[in-house]
């Protein structure tokens, strides 16, 4: 077993409790470092505040999903003492070599009887699970009353104008906008406060006003779209007694959240799934009050363009992990797919990573849009649809970049050209046109640029917000 | 197609929504742009879907307007979104690359804090920083981090901009394109700090930058262009330039560098400019030329001269003044400066004898004998060391010049013959005759001592002041000082704080421990007996137990004793503390049997006792349980 440093950032729930696991190793604090002859568990004591050393080990019985106990109280998982003892394996200190503690082996045991139970259970045809049609029923009911009220919020608020939409007219919204979540409809429910909170801009900073507006009505144009689709699609559901998932953007838009086996059952899953991830970032949604982890991937397979999304609650920020860059080829045995068209959402239940071959890398880039107007007709395709976000991620072929008149440009093979720009509601941290000139060398001839194609309101015109940048050799991330 | 009134049309319904679909009928702006899109709604399809849409919003009862308003606008912005352009047309020019950077696999959750605590404001970011910069280093060349770090120069925290300063200036020449790129020579601390990494950096072939912005920089910039400028040898005849034509700061800046530059020009200037201006001596304290030596020389003799001629007493403005002489002596070793002692020295009773305005004596001859101390041990072996041989032997009976002559023999002679010479004015007996006399001598040496330490990670002995490397002191220093019958010259010792616990030891012990070598058997024999003593006779438990661990002796017999010493003021974090320490060199038995002998009733202080007597029985039982010695959370938590 091969333990990477990147392995250990991604087992982390956060960066400071890797880096404090990482100063326990560095000052010591382990003793008593044992391992079994197979190298499939791993212990040792840590001093800790405590009296007593805490008793940490790691099973790598999984190797990808190694299975960390401690005796401290932490409620981070796996606590700074397993990742210490992790350090302490990739640091290549030396463990001996002793049987298995009976605790452990006990536990350990308990573990494979768990494991080959589900596993069992996976096998076994699912149990047909009787629908409660009744409540189904009441809740399709009770979202289209809430469609309603959401229909009417819109009415009134562009009847007074959006102009109007604030100090207590905003705080009555909110509340409106509240009572829509007891309609099992959270998705107009954010998208209000979403538009609350872009007027409440205008507000803030009047110089952003146009930018505001335009960006608030955009949200209500989609609110609208979501409305009126989702009464048809609900009432249809309601007339026909069809009370299952399906395969529609609309679940999601109204506010519903995806299981797996859901996902599973509607068929929208792939087996055996490649991918690379292009880049990374975090954003704070303050609409929902969550940060949003997106990495951008690649389906070496497919060439796809898809994204992963963790969201954290910032209330529950320390208890559920995050994401982190990755690095390498990763490769899943069912890669599940949300519903919807370009850049759809994923999702797995287990990973492996490994590094990419020069072969593999060498081959990233041709992956990429033939040219710059495919990738634009896609763009324009997906942009138009009222539900879909203003943008589309793309890997386009890079022929060569420049300037002109003060702007940044692509110019893919065939000459086609793009303007190179940051998404302005990215925000400042996710500025990456800068560093484009800050890269230490050429780009490599047969490279290609991953970024997002938006519509840029101020000119009217289509621009690329780069990202990353894939080159036959490897993929150099601005962002993350 | 020209799209303008399809544009028109998106403006003025985006209008409507803000100020509110009531108001649609009366906006004949719309009704104007409706009008002017009339024309494209003949040439295509969407375009006539667009004008329906608009003829019905504008016909349509109130209760519907904001419907269609919507259903509108969504179809306007599809056919804005399918119409939109991309790209410039023309010649392109390419993009400039070579930022100086590296690109790195850093994870976000590994660059991301860093680039946070680069780039934004708030407490805890120096932490970051210094511990990445430990840690991980090489994040720092990423493509992605040096701009921050250039742009953190201007940091309002300064120490972090110091540090990030640090850091750039170990970054290598690649990081200057960067630094060059964007640079205002018109502005602050920001560049200020870039002209100095810069400089750093590029050395002597920074100049013709340096030349270049010399005209359009300012203020803190201009001075740091000025002083990295001075830095070169050949700069000598601009700073001769710029000493004339600069003002302020600029000018301090062009001072300090021409101290440092040689020539008749350059003495010449000094003397005309210390003529003029008393106060710029203080430029001179760091240049190590001969003729700033004389200059020094020159007008401390005249300041002394003039001082001693007016018989009068000095005023408390006069006699600071006066001190100010003291660091722009040290390392002054030119012929003028070494008559200049021997001046003073036939001058050193009138000198003492100088009175302040409340008529007591300021003792400045006795001042002057710690100036050119201070002096020797910054400049180390050279001809102040003659020069203090020379004083000693003008007047062996006296201890006036003896430190100085020990410390120059141990500069420069062998280590036995020094020891020989010198070892007998250390009195082992008490001596029957002249013991005032020799005990003055006697306290002369230790005084010299005081001035050196041993670095225990390199076995190599130091002056305490300037930093000079001694060769080895003879091993039989140590017994002679552990036999010392006077631990001062007079009759109060100096006493410090070592181990900032509370605890006061005298000087000569701290002395004596610098001293030591630790890793010589004997020596550390010698000690472990001496330490023992000490901690009996003073109580000063935790610093001599310290000591005594660091002399691989052992404290456990003696603790008892000195705790009984405190009479009841020991505090038992401290001998927590002790004990914890002591757990790396004793076994859990031996810990546990030295707990025992802890006299918790004479010795702990009185809130202390209870918490001791619950806590050191358990502590001995799980150490004879094979346990560690516990945490002092363990200890603290049985209060």
């Amino acid at each position: 077993m091969e333990l990477t440093e990147q392995f250990i950032l991604l087992q982390a729930p956060n960066p400071a409790a890797a880096e404090n696991g990482r100063k326990l190793s560095k000052k010591g604090s382990f003793s008593a470092r044992r391992r079994t002859e197979d190298d499939t568990l791993y212990w040792a004591d840590c001093a800790g505040s405590g009296s007593r050393p805490y008793h940490v080990s790691i099973d790598w019985s999984q190797p990808d999903t190694p299975v960390c106990r401690c005796s401290c109280p932490s409620r981070q998982f796996p606590c700074k003492h397993a990742l210490g003892l992790m350090f302490e394996i990739e640091a290549g200190k030396a463990f001996e070599t002793a049987d298995i503690p009976a605790d452990i082996a006990e536990k350990r045991a308990k573990q494979t009887a768990r494991a080959a139970k589900k596993e069992a259970a996976a096998s076994s045809p699912p149990k047909a699970s009787r629908p409660n049609t009744a409540a189904a029923k009441k809740k399709l009911a009770k979202q289209l009353e809430g469609l309603d009220a959401a229909e009417k919020m819109v009415h009134d608020l562009l009847t007074a104008g959006m102009g109007t939409l604030a100090g207590s007219s905003a705080q009555t919204y909110d509340k409106l906008a509240k009572d829509l979540g007891s309609c099992y409809l959270t998705g107009p429910q954010t998208a209000f406060t979403r538009i609350a909170l872009t007027v409440r801009t205008v507000q803030k900073h009047p110089e952003q006003a146009d930018t505001a507006y335009a960006e608030a009505l955009r949200l209500l144009v989609a609110l609208h779209s979501t409305i009126k689709k989702s009464r048809t699609f609900l009432q249809g559901k309601l007339d026909a007694s069809s009370f299952s998932a399906e395969d529609s953007v609309l679940f999601e838009a109204l506010g519903g959240v995806w299981k797996l086996e859901e996902l599973h059952a509607i068929g929208s899953f792939r087996k055996r799934a490649r991918l690379v991830q292009l880049s990374f970032d975090v954003t704070c949604d303050e609409a929902k009050k969550e940060y949003v982890e997106r990495g951008w991937w690649l389906d070496i397979d497919s060439g796809e363009i898809s994204q992963t999304l963790n969201l954290r609650p910032l209330k529950a920020l320390k208890y559920v992990k995050g994401d982190d860059s990755r690095f390498g080829l990763l490769e899943t045995p069912v890669l599940y797919l949300y519903p919807g068209e370009g850049n759809r959402r994923i999702r797995w239940e287990s990973s492996s990573i490994r590094p990419l071959t020069a072969a593999e890398q060498a081959a990233l880039p041709a992956l990429a849009q033939p040219d710059l107007a495919a990738a634009l007709k896609l763009t324009k395709g997906r942009i138009k649809n009222t539900l879909a976000p203003k943008f589309l991620a793309s890997l386009v072929p890079v022929g060569r970049l420049g300037r002109r008149d003060g702007e940044t440009l692509l110019e893919d093979p065939a000459g086609n050209r793009i303007v190179l720009r940051d998404r302005p509601e990215e925000g400042a941290d996710h500025a990456a046109l800068l560093r484009l000139t800050l890269l230490p060398e050429e780009i490599p001839a047969g490279s290609a640029l991953f970024g997002l194609i938006f519509y840029d309101e101020r000119d009217r015109s289509l621009c690329l917000h780069p990202y990353s940048i894939v080159t036959p050799e490897r993929i150099i991330r601005l962002q993350y | 197609m020209n799209l303008q009134p399809l544009y028109d049309v998106k403006e003025r319904l985006e209008y409507a929504a803000i100020a509110g679909v009531g108001l649609l009928g009366e906006d004949f702006r719309l009704q104007r742009a409706a009008q002017g899109l009339k024309p494209l709604a003949s040439a295509s399809p969407v375009f006539a879907k667009i004008d329906s849409s608009l003829d019905a919003l504008l016909s349509a009862p109130a209760k519907q307007r904001a419907e269609l308003l919507l259903d509108t606008l969504a179809l306007v912005d599809a056919v804005a979104y399918t119409q939109a352009s991309a790209g410039l047309p023309g010649e392109i020019e390419s993009l400039p690359v070579g930022g100086g950077g590296t690109c790195q696999q850093i994870s976000y959750g590994q660059l991301h804090p860093l680039l946070t605590a680069l780039t934004s404001t708030g407490g805890g970011r120096m932490e970051i920083v210094k511990s990445t910069w430990e840690s991980h280093p090489a994040y720092f060349s990423d493509f992605r981090v040096l701009p921050a770090l250039v742009a953190g120069l201007g940091d309002s925290y300064s120490e972090l901009a110091e540090l990030n300063a640090e850091i750039l200036k170990k970054q290598g020449p690649s990081v200057l394109p960067l630094l060059k790129k964007d640079f205002d020579p018109a502005g602050k601390r920001d560049m200020e700090r870039r002209v100095e990494v810069i400089a750093k950096l590029e050395g002597a072939q920074a100049v013709p930058w340096l030349h270049d912005i010399l005209p359009q920089a300012k203020k803190e910039v201009r001075a740091a262009v000025i002083t990295a400028l001075g830095r070169e040898t050949d700069s000598t005849s601009l700073l001769l330039d710029l000493v004339k034509s600069e003002r302020g700061k600029c000018r301090d800046a062009a001072l300090q560098s021409l101290a440092l530059h040689e020539g008749d020009a350059v003495r010449d200037f000094w003397t005309a400019e210390l003529k003029k201006n008393e106060l710029s001596f203080s430029f001179l304290s760091a240049s190590p030329t001969g003729w700033s030596s004389d200059l020094v020389a020159a007008g401390l003799r005249e300041r002394l001269e003039n001082l001693l001629a007016r018989k009068k007493r000095l005023a408390q403005g006069e006699w600071e003044e006066l001190n100010l002489w003291h660091p722009l002596v040290l390392k002054k070793t030119s012929p003028a400066m070494l008559d200049l002692w021997r001046w003073i020295d036939d001058q050193l009773e009138v000198l003492d004898q100088q009175k302040n305005a409340v008529g007591q004596p300021l003792l400045q001859g006795s001042a002057m004998t710690e100036w050119l101390l201070n002096s020797l041990c910054h400049a180390g072996p050279g001809p102040l060391c003659d020069l203090c041989r020379e004083l000693w032997e003008k007047h062996p009976d006296q201890p006036r010049y003896l430190p100085h002559a020990l410390l120059s023999a141990l500069m420069t002679r062998p280590a036995a013959a020094v020891y020989e010479e010198f070892a007998p004015y250390i009195q082992i007996k008490r001596p029957l005759t002249g013991s005032a006399q020799k005990q003055r001598l006697h306290g002369a040496v230790l005084k010299a001592f005081a001035h050196i330490q041993r670095e225990e990670s390199t076995g190599n002995y130091t002056l305490l002041r300037g930093g000079s490397a001694l060769p080895p002191l003879d091993p039989r220093w140590i017994s002679r000082l552990l036999g010392a019958v006077w631990r001062t010259a007079g009759d109060r010792e100096p006493e410090f704080m070592p181990f900032s616990c509370g605890e006061r030891v005298g000087e000569f012990d701290m002395t004596l421990v610098r001293l030591a070598d630790a890793s010589d058997q004997k020596i550390s024999a010698q000690m472990t007996l001496y330490l023992r003593r000490r901690m009996a006779e003073t109580g000063a438990f935790y610093s001599y137990g310290r000591w005594l661990l660091q002399f691989h002796g052992d404290f456990r017999d003696t603790l008892a004793e000195s705790l009984r010493q405190t009479r009841g003021r020991a505090s038992l974090y401290y001998i927590w503390e002790l004990f914890s320490l002591a757990a790396a060199s004793f076994s859990p038995e031996e810990l546990a049997a030295g707990l025992e002998k802890i006299p918790i009733a004479d010795g702990l202080r009185a809130p202390d006792r209870s918490v001791a007597q619950k806590v050191i029985p358990l502590t001995v039982a799980s150490l004879r349980a094979g346990e560690p010695f516990p945490e002092w959370s363990m200890w603290r938590n049985m209060r």
